[in-house]
């Protein structure tokens, strides 16, 4: 028994390795093909906290004004960011937590006392052989009130922790990262406003049909906002606007270098200093 | 398997897994249990009687009652301890042990005079002036190993921590502090952005006017020169070689103290501060100087 | 001789006697019972409504995933991470009345959080109607919480 776990386990192994080495090998024959462009900028950070344990992961930085691919540079993404453990049951729990704390019901039933009427008792308590009734609106009758239905303004509110959230977008992150749903442009410049140009755009650099846009601040390049405009499956949203839902949503997540940089420097910065206000319980007046 | 390896493999597993999308996520199995719905009108329970026995089928008078009788515990009249005990001041403790741990861990910059301000700011202290908190005791735990520089104010210390911090060359002033300034001290941030002016910070209650006029408590209505007596008289009592002030190349840094009617260091009561364009706006009313002034 | 001639007249002539039950309630007709009413539940077997006319398929409308609303589902929820750490995501939820806004608790909690805000406003005097229904139904919801029901069921 324990032997053919120590096999599984063995095979498991090679084919992680394997699976590394063959991406590796991906990478560096784009890698050659590119140097012959010669005009690749590779950018070194200075890392404000620099990663410890892991290296960090590197990026093409790509195009968008043409419809072909074309590799501009290479870029570094923080790994606390960009390539942690990716949790499923966390990112599940941000979604859970992105449907309900918006999530009011607005079902409403009338209870025997505020639908009208019913005041007079309908018929003698004895003496006519019928059941005896207090009033017209009670549940039991047709037309009367509801028993415990729903009542108006019913809320699924909670805050999900601070670091759970955190957690939550590095997690979704490095999923689309390590899925190659994650691409980093360099601007979002393109040559035209048609949007055909960006479903060919799509379709050829085979990005799936639904594609996140992020840029770093809130207003994008005219053509771009243009061309996206008709296709309602292509949205632009400003780095803040980033959540895990939207990520899940969207087959391809693209970003711009700055909103890149800016979402690293912002998770960073909470990931290393004190939040104890952001962590405290929620109370309405803090808001 | 350290957690780097785990990390490694499951985001090169992810690369062979079919795209996460908002239809393949779960929760961890077993992590939610829905809750239970009990059968009847109030849930199946027991009406607060218990299981069985003496619970359900006794009656048991509460504790003390006497049948109608006036009871034992009400017979004596009452001598209120704690009467008014709430609306006294409080002052919530840190110890000089979490002081040197800010210090040591970055939190706390000993370069500059520390004020409850920097205190707060650290983010592992706080404090509620609404609810009759009126500042920092610092008190004794951590005297033994306390070995900083300091020029510390706070509102309430005992003999012990003041010779501690004298001892390490360092300088330590009890100030009072009325509520409203503490909430300003507490979050200066919303209060620069109301735009009201820096108000003068209250005098002292009559009751509290004692401590904070006494050289022993190194108040800060006290005279310096009975403090420095004082300082010397303590050196002496514990035994310690008292560092000379003068000579250190801090001397300004430690000699900074506030205004009795100051409540934060640099700002001065009457200005107001604009955070929008980053400058500060003074008064100039003849009046309003007057005022401010007094 | 007359006793003669009854019962030859007995032997020769026997009318037929039919004895009548009168059945008063069996023969009542003045009230029929859903007179004209068609059963239209099938009752005969398998295969319901195998007579009668089939009800139309639904005419399929499938929802687009993409409208603007769904598309842009969820942006800023995490603005007081990403963003510059003055918003709340609670603050964002523009949708939503200020009195449920961030707001969690039971049907009683939130009608007098409601209350309490619509008081200040013109609502008690604009429409008395309701305003005398959210007292009702929160004297009602005080009496039953207090007095009526007891937190949860006990553990024996």
């Amino acid at each position: 028994m324990s032997l053919t776990l120590i096999n599984a386990i063995k095979k498991l192994h090679i084919s992680a390795v394997s699976q590394i080495r063959l991406c590796s090998a991906v990478s560096n024959s784009v890698h050659n093909v590119d140097n012959d462009n010669s005009s690749l900028s590779v950018i070194r950070k200075e890392w404000k906290f620099p990663p410890q344990y892991t290296k960090p992961r590197e990026v093409w930085i790509e195009n968008l004004d043409t419809i072909n691919e074309k590799k501009l540079g290479l870029f570094e993404l923080h790994p606390l960011v960009y390539a942690v453990l990716p949790r499923i049951d966390i990112i599940h729990r941000n979604v859970i937590w992105q449907k309900k704390f918006r999530w009011v019901s607005w079902a409403h039933t009338k209870t025997r006392a505020e639908v009208s009427g019913g005041g007079r008792k309908p018929w003698p308590q004895k003496g006519l052989g019928r059941a005896r009734h207090g009033s017209i609106r009670s549940p039991l009758w047709r037309g009367g009130g509801i028993a415990h239905g729903p009542r108006s303004g019913k809320t699924h509110f909670f805050m999900l922790p601070f670091h759970l959230r955190i957690h939550g977008l590095t997690s979704t992150l490095s999923a689309k990262f390590a899925q190659d749903d994650l691409h980093i442009v360099k601007d979002l410049e393109v040559p035209t406003e048609d949007p055909e140009y960006f479903v060919d755009l799509i379709e050829q650099r085979n990005w799936g049909p639904s594609v996140l846009i992020v840029d770093d601040n809130d207003y994008a390049p005219r053509n771009i906002t243009l061309a996206t405009d008709s296709l309602q499956h292509v949205n632009i949203i400003p780095f803040y606007g980033l959540n895990v839902y939207s990520m899940l949503k969207h087959d391809t997540l693209v970003m711009t270098q700055t909103a890149a940089e800016r979402i690293e420097e912002k998770i960073l910065q909470h990931l290393h200093s004190n939040t104890m206000q952001q962590q405290a319980k929620f109370k309405l007046s803090q808001v | 398997m350290g957690s780097r390896q785990i990390t490694e493999k499951s985001l090169a597993m992810l690369r062979s897994l079919p795209r996460l999308s908002l239809g393949n996520i779960r929760d961890n199995p077993g992590s939610r249990r829905n809750p239970k719905r009990g059968r009847g009108q109030h849930g199946g329970d027991k009406h607060g009687a218990g299981n069985k026995g003496s619970g359900q089928r006794q009656n048991y008078m509460r504790l003390g009652y006497e049948t109608g009788n006036n009871p034992f515990y009400l017979r004596m009249p009452h001598e209120q301890y704690y009467k008014g005990h709430h609306h006294r001041r409080q002052y919530p403790p840190i110890s000089l042990h979490e002081i040197q741990k800010l210090i040591d861990t970055n939190r706390l910059d000993i370069s500059k005079p520390i004020d409850i301000a920097s205190i707060v700011r650290s983010g592992l202290y706080n404090f509620f002036p609404d609810q009759k908190h009126f500042g920092i005791h610092l008190t004794d735990e951590g005297v033994d190993i306390f070995a900083a520089k300091i020029n510390i104010e706070v509102q309430w210390v005992s003999e012990p921590v003041i010779a501690a911090i004298e001892k390490n060359g360092g300088v330590i002033t009890t100030a009072y502090y009325d509520p409203h300034s503490l909430m300003l001290l507490k979050n200066p941030k919303s209060f620069f952005q109301s735009g009201q002016a820096i108000p003068r910070r209250m005098i002292p209650p009559p009751d509290v006017i004692e401590y904070y006029t006494s050289a022993e408590m190194r108040g800060y209505l006290a005279d310096p020169e009975k403090i420095s007596q004082e300082r010397l008289r303590l050196s002496q009592k514990y035994g310690y070689q008292l560092p000379v002030l003068e000579n250190d190349q801090n001397y300004n840094m430690l000699c900074e103290r506030k205004d009795p009617r100051q409540i934060f260091y640099g700002l001065e009561p009457g200005w107001v501060i604009n955070l929008r364009d980053k400058c500060i706006l003074k008064p100039k009313d003849e009046e309003l100087i007057q005022f401010y002034s007094s | 001789m007359e006793w003669l001639s009854s019962t030859i007249l007995k032997s020769l002539w026997r009318p037929t006697v039919n004895i009548v039950r009168t059945r008063y309630h069996a023969d009542k007709t003045r009230l029929v019972r859903r007179y004209g009413y068609e059963e239209k539940i099938w009752s005969g077997g398998l295969m319901p409504r195998s007579e009668g006319r089939r009800l139309p398929m639904p005419e399929y409308r499938p929802l687009n995933p993409w409208t603007e609303r769904r598309a842009l589902f969820g942006q800023n929820d995490y603005i007081d991470i990403l963003g510059s750490g003055d918003l709340h995501p609670v603050k964002t939820l523009y949708t939503l009345p200020s009195w449920i806004k961030g707001v969690s608790g039971h049907e009683y909690h939130i009608l007098l959080r409601k209350k309490k805000m619509f008081a200040r406003t013109g609502a008690p005097v604009m429409r008395p109607t309701k305003w005398k229904e959210y007292e009702k139904r929160l004297s009602f919801l005080y009496r039953k919480l207090n007095r009526k029901t007891k937190t949860g069921p006990s553990s024996t």
